[in-house]
């Protein structure tokens, strides 16, 4: 299981949610979180069709089953994982 | 049971405000946020009309008033209230995981951006749909968008945008959408955050919740702050002073 977080400096919800990737990821050691600036990483915004900002997509063997677009809490975003 | 003397829903400026009251008043408070603290402000870049803290963004004001109330002594979870109910001693707080009591409440739920009608995402098709320009604009540099909504709010978004799109159209909200554009920016309005509060108390014809600048609402010890309340300037500062007018009033009814 992967999480990527696709953010900007420039983007207040993304600063929001930074923290709760934080603790997710310490929490949750078995999902690979990346954290994807689109400003530096704009070909892999553009791979996956970020329209909109914090996005998170969820891989399975490296296919994505979900995305959610918005900060949220962290156990909301356990929840959208499923972990 | 987890019991407050007062519980409040949101954590915006307003909420978080009145946190800081009621917990050094010596209440004990509980915000209960859906999403994350802040509201509707973590969005902006640079504020120039609170003041004492020049150019502040939208996330450090936020994070420091958090730190402020915390430190005092105020709780936070993160849950969803979906309903209120009157009980024998106070209020029946439900969340989508839990269940609280309090002796006053606090409404500060805020609002959320009014969403384009089902018949303009249609037009939209496959282009993004945005409710936030300073979060979004910078996708879409050097290329064509649209900005729906004609109020200050799509005012400012159309002067974020033309800094960084190679043109900005600007249409009312049934208006078809320009072909060429890339990306749609709405800005149509804000409707109040109060489902979970239909038949508790009193709202208006949109939802919001009536009330005087007193803050008190049609239920004894239901109070209300911030730009979910009836009123004509919805501001960070009427926000904070809503928050300190409610909780005040709340422990003036708590006794």
């Amino acid at each position: 299981m992967e999480l990527l977080d696709f953010y900007a400096d420039w983007c207040g919800p993304c600063q929001m949610l930074k923290p709760t990737i934080e603790e997710f990821e310490k929490a949750h050691p078995e999902v690979k979180v990346t954290s994807i600036n689109i400003d530096e990483e704009d070909e892999l915004a553009e791979k996956y069709e970020v329209s909109s900002i914090p996005c998170l997509v969820v891989l399975k063997d490296g296919e994505e089953i979900k995305r959610e677009v918005g900060v949220m809490p962290l156990k909301k975003l356990e929840k959208f994982v499923g972990v | 049971m987890k019991e407050y003397d007062v519980i409040i829903a949101g954590a915006g400026i307003a909420g978080m405000t009145a946190a800081i009251y009621a917990v050094r008043a010596g209440k004990t408070v509980l915000m209960l946020e859906e999403r994350v603290e802040g509201g509707q402000i973590i969005n902006t870049i640079g504020i120039e009309n609170w003041p004492g803290d020049m150019g502040v963004s939208g996330v450090d004001l936020t994070r420091k008033i958090m730190a402020q109330a915390t430190e005092l002594g105020a709780k936070v979870e993160y849950e969803e209230v979906t309903e209120v109910i009157k009980n024998d001693d106070g209020f029946l707080v439900k969340t989508e995981d839990d269940e609280y009591t309090c002796k006053a409440f606090i409404i500060a739920s805020g609002t959320e951006p009014r969403k384009l009608s089902d018949e303009m995402m249609k037009d939209a098709g496959k282009r993004p749909v945005s409710y936030c320009a300073t979060c979004d604009g910078a996708l879409y540099k050097g290329k064509k968008v649209v900005v729906v909504g004609h109020g200050n709010s799509a005012e400012h978004e159309i002067k974020y945008l033309k800094g960084i799109c190679s043109e900005v159209y600007n249409i009312h909200h049934d208006d078809p959408i320009p072909a060429d554009a890339e990306a749609i920016f709405v800005a149509i309005g804000r409707l109040p955050l109060t489902d979970y509060l239909k038949g508790f108390v009193d709202l208006d014809e949109k939802g919001y919740v009536i009330s005087d600048e007193d803050c008190k609402t049609s239920v004894p010890g239901v109070f209300v702050a911030g730009d979910v309340r009836t009123k004509e300037l919805r501001q960070l500062v009427t926000a904070a002073s809503d928050g300190s007018i409610a909780a005040t009033n709340a422990i003036e009814y708590l006794g």
